[in-house]
Formats: structure tokens, sequence, C-alpha cells
């Protein structure tokens, strides 16, 4: 009986009556909360269109790179479109996207920054593979016990480990085979790399008299005074460590190969000139073949062509000494081991 | 008169069939949780039933696998006039992720049986399948029964 009362009491209520007529879920329930990650938006005017968002995409029809058309002002927008019937709201391509600010945004949990060591450090040490011998000495020294470890047998150095103490340097046998690169200033210091390097080359071309002269297994060497290249570099970055670093790093890793001409020995035969890849070597009847440096890709099929010798080819190696009082790069030059037509 | 009340109780009274046609039952589930006490689906006089002979409405979910080809149609078929049909989630819109070169999906739906609603994301949220019955669910059965009559 009790109960039939309640049921007659519940049933008078004004909310019951009101639930009943117009029933509406609560505007909380129905709204998406912030996290939900919804379609991905398209913002097309940071867009580069390489086509990343649409190489990520795991669904066939969702996503698809349109172009605008051009108009007499402008050439039109590139930029991805979202098929909302296909899209299944991974944010795989927000994630991809590599422009800053991205083009295609989608929630929060995808933006992913690649591991980079927190410490305030100015340097970063690799490993070279091509000079290192794996004798893991390195891997002994280092502090932190795992930051050097060994990866399909080449040694190489865990970034988000190391703490750039340099300790694995001062144990290494052979020089150049781990560096401490500057992570600052990269522009600069491209522009350092090719400033040594084309002042070395133009120094050795200016020594081409000496070079012709040395035969068999002869080594002529001589030193260059590096103080004029580091007024020159200072110009571009005035540090003097990074600039030391540098071409520490370039000589002891850069093979120069040079190539001879004597005019008295060529023939005119005009056989290099046929064959050379980069159309360096020219002939003209007055002044006979001639050879363009600037032009010429060091490759040597000229010298394994020529039957006179008139073409030599020879290898050059460095050697940066920087703790002397005046700074200089020591130069070995000794003939290719390349076989020698006669 | 008659269609008038008629009109009223379709309106208030909606029954569901669920079909999933070869998905990877991620859009069920979503309707599941719209039964539970949170969204709470009967409130609104829906009703879902899992028989298409008792169903106005056709929830399609899924990519239209090989086998579901005929026996979609037939489950169509056997649905009582006025019938609407909803396809819920990317699957039977464009296929979505199954509809990869070479496999035996046959989307879309619309390709098989006329769709008259469709609710994109994979899966949708309950909400935006509850907004879209509701939305297309009582005024387009009422009219569908207007038709009939």
């Amino acid at each position: 009986m009790s109960s039939v009362i309640w049921y007659l009491y519940e049933f008078a209520r004004k909310s019951w009556a009101e639930n009943f007529a117009a029933a509406k879920s609560d505007k909380e329930i129905m709204d998406a909360p912030d996290r939900f990650r919804n379609f991905p938006e398209v913002h097309k005017e940071y867009c580069i269109a390489c086509g990343a968002c649409t190489a990520a995409c795991p669904a066939p029809m969702a996503i698809k790179l349109v172009r605008d058309e051009d108009n007499a002002h402008e050439d039109g927008f590139t930029y991805p479109v979202i098929n909302n019937r296909g899209c299944i709201r991974c944010g795989f391509c927000a994630e991809v996207c590599p422009t800053d600010p991205k083009t295609l945004t989608c929630g929060e949990n995808h933006l992913i920054r690649e591991d980079f060591t927190i410490l305030p450090v100015d340097k970063k040490f690799v490993i070279d593979d091509y000079l290192c011998i794996r004798c893991k000495k390195c891997m002994k020294t280092c502090k932190v016990g795992d930051a050097i470890v060994e990866e399909d047998n080449k040694i190489v150095i865990d970034q988000s480990k190391c703490i750039s103490c340099g300790e694995c340097l001062k144990t290494c046998p052979v020089k150049g085979a781990i560096k401490g690169i500057h992570i600052s200033n990269v522009e600069e210091q491209k522009e350092i790399i090719n400033l040594v390097v084309n002042s070395l080359e133009a120094k050795i071309e200016a020594e081409q008299d000496k070079i012709k002269d040395i035969v068999g297994s002869d080594v002529y060497s001589f030193d260059i005074s590096a103080v004029e290249l580091i007024e020159d570099a200072k110009k571009i970055l005035d540090d003097d460590e990074l600039i030391d670093d540098i071409i520490e790093n370039i000589t002891d890793r850069l093979k120069l190969r040079v190539i001879t001409w004597d005019k008295d020995k060529c023939t005119n035969c005009r056989l290099c000139v046929k064959e050379c890849p980069s159309g360096a070597i020219k002939y003209t009847s007055e002044e006979g073949v001639v050879r363009n440096p600037d032009k010429c890709l060091r490759c040597s099929i000229c010298y394994q062509t020529c039957p006179f010798g008139a073409i030599g080819y020879y290898i050059s190696r460095f050697l940066y000494k920087r703790d002397e009082a005046e700074k200089i790069i020591h130069v070995t030059v000794k003939t290719s081991d390349l076989p020698v037509r006669s | 008169m008659l269609d008038g009340l008629k009109d009223i109780i379709r309106k208030s009274s909606i029954h569901v069939c669920l079909v999933n046609t070869g998905g990877c039952n991620g859009c069920d589930i979503e309707v599941v949780a719209l039964l539970s006490p949170r969204y709470d689906l009967e409130q609104y006089g829906i009703y879902v039933h899992n028989n298409p002979r008792e169903a106005d409405v056709l929830l399609i979910t899924g990519a239209m696998a090989e086998q579901w080809k005929d026996k979609l149609q037939k489950i169509y078929a056997k649905t009582p006039e006025p019938k609407v049909v909803v396809a819920i989630g990317n699957c039977p819109l464009t296929g979505d992720v199954f509809n990869q070169e070479g496999s035996s999906v046959h989307a879309p739906v619309s390709d098989w049986i006329p769709v008259d609603a469709e609710v994109s994301g994979c899966p949708p949220r309950p909400s935006e399948i509850l907004a879209a019955i509701l939305a297309v669910g009582p005024d387009a059965i009422a009219a569908r029964g207007r038709q009939k009559l």
C-alpha cells in the first residue's frame, strides 16, 4: 500500500512532469571535454606542401593535399584538406607536421619533441665512425656509465644521457675519432668551414711546382701559418675556442686531392677532353689543352687517361698544431695509390 | 486526427536495431555507453531491440564485409515501414582504415541501402550519436509514416 502512495507522490512532482514532457540530458554530459581530440584544424597559410601528413595518415580517404587556383597577383595556396567522413582523429598528421607554427593542429597530446639534454652546455660530443677503432676505452671511462653504448657494431654516444664532460675525448687513442661539436651558430660555422677548406686548397695549388717533383713513395710536407686564417674567421664569428675546434675537426678528417698539370709533357692529344665528366678540360688551338680548376671535380679520370704522364694526382692531409706559439697547419702531400700508366 | 495521434506516438517511442556489418566494435561500444545511466537513451523513449522486425531505426556500424552484402538488404527489407537508417562512424561512410587496396570491404553502406543520417567520427562521441538520432529520428519517422498512409 505504501508503495502505491510513493508512486502517486512521485508522479505528482513537478520535475517528473517536466522530464516526462521534454527529456533532456545535462549540458555538461553532452559537451565534449577540453581534453577531447577533435578533427584536425588546418591553417593553410603555413603549409609547405611536404606531404608528411598524407604519408602518416592511417585512413585511406581522410587527407588530401589540394592546391588553389593561381590568380593574377599570387600563386594559389597548397594545403591539406581533412575529410571528416574518413578521419579517425588520431592526430598523427599534426604530430608529423614539420612547419613551425604547425599547419595542422589536433589536440595537445601529440606534440612530441626530440630528445635533448637540458644541461647548459655549448658542446655536443659525437663519435666519428670512420675513424673509430672500437677499442671501447671511452666506454670504460664514461662517467655516466651507459651514455656510450655499442649499437649495431658501432660505438655511439646517447645524446639524451651524455653530460658533455669530455672525459672520453681525453682517453681516445685516435685523433679526431671523438669530437666536440658546437651546437650554436651553425650558419657561421658553415661559413668558417668553407673559408678554411677553400684557403687551404688555394695554398696547395700555389705549391704546384714542388708537388710535381714528388716521386714514388716520397712525401712532401710544409707548414702553413694559421694566423691569417684565424683572423679571417674571427670576422665571421669572434670566438677563439670555437674557431680552433672547427679547424681541428676539419683537418683531422680532411683529405684534399691535388691535380697537377705539366704543360711540357702535354702533346695535345685531347684524350682527356672527352673523358672529363664535368667539362673542366677545354682545347683551343691557341692555348692547347687547359684545365679549369674551379670546375674540376678532382676525380682523377684525366690522370688515369693521360698516356704521357702530363697529369699528376696527389693526396694531401693536414695536422693542426693549436698548442704552439704560432698556430700552424702541417700539410703532407704524397702520390696517390692509383696505378700509373706507363 | 488519427495521423496526429500516430505522429505523437511514433515520435515519443523509437525502436532501434543495431547492425554491425564488420567493423572493429568501437561504435557499438559507444552505443552501449548511450544505454548507460550517464546518457540514458531511454529517457527519450528510444529502445534498443536488436530485432529488425520491431525497429523503426536501423543503426548501421561497420565497413560492409563481403558476407553482409545480401544480408543487410534482407534486414532492411524486414524492417517495417516507416524506417530510418542512421550510419554511425566512418566505416559505413568511407570504409575508414579497412578500405585499403585489395580488401573485401564494400563501403559505403549507401551503395546497398538508402541512408538517412550520417554520424562521422571513429568512433563518434555518444552525445553525437544521440544528437543525430534525435535530430533525424522523430521527424523523419513521422514524415515517412504520413507518406505511407
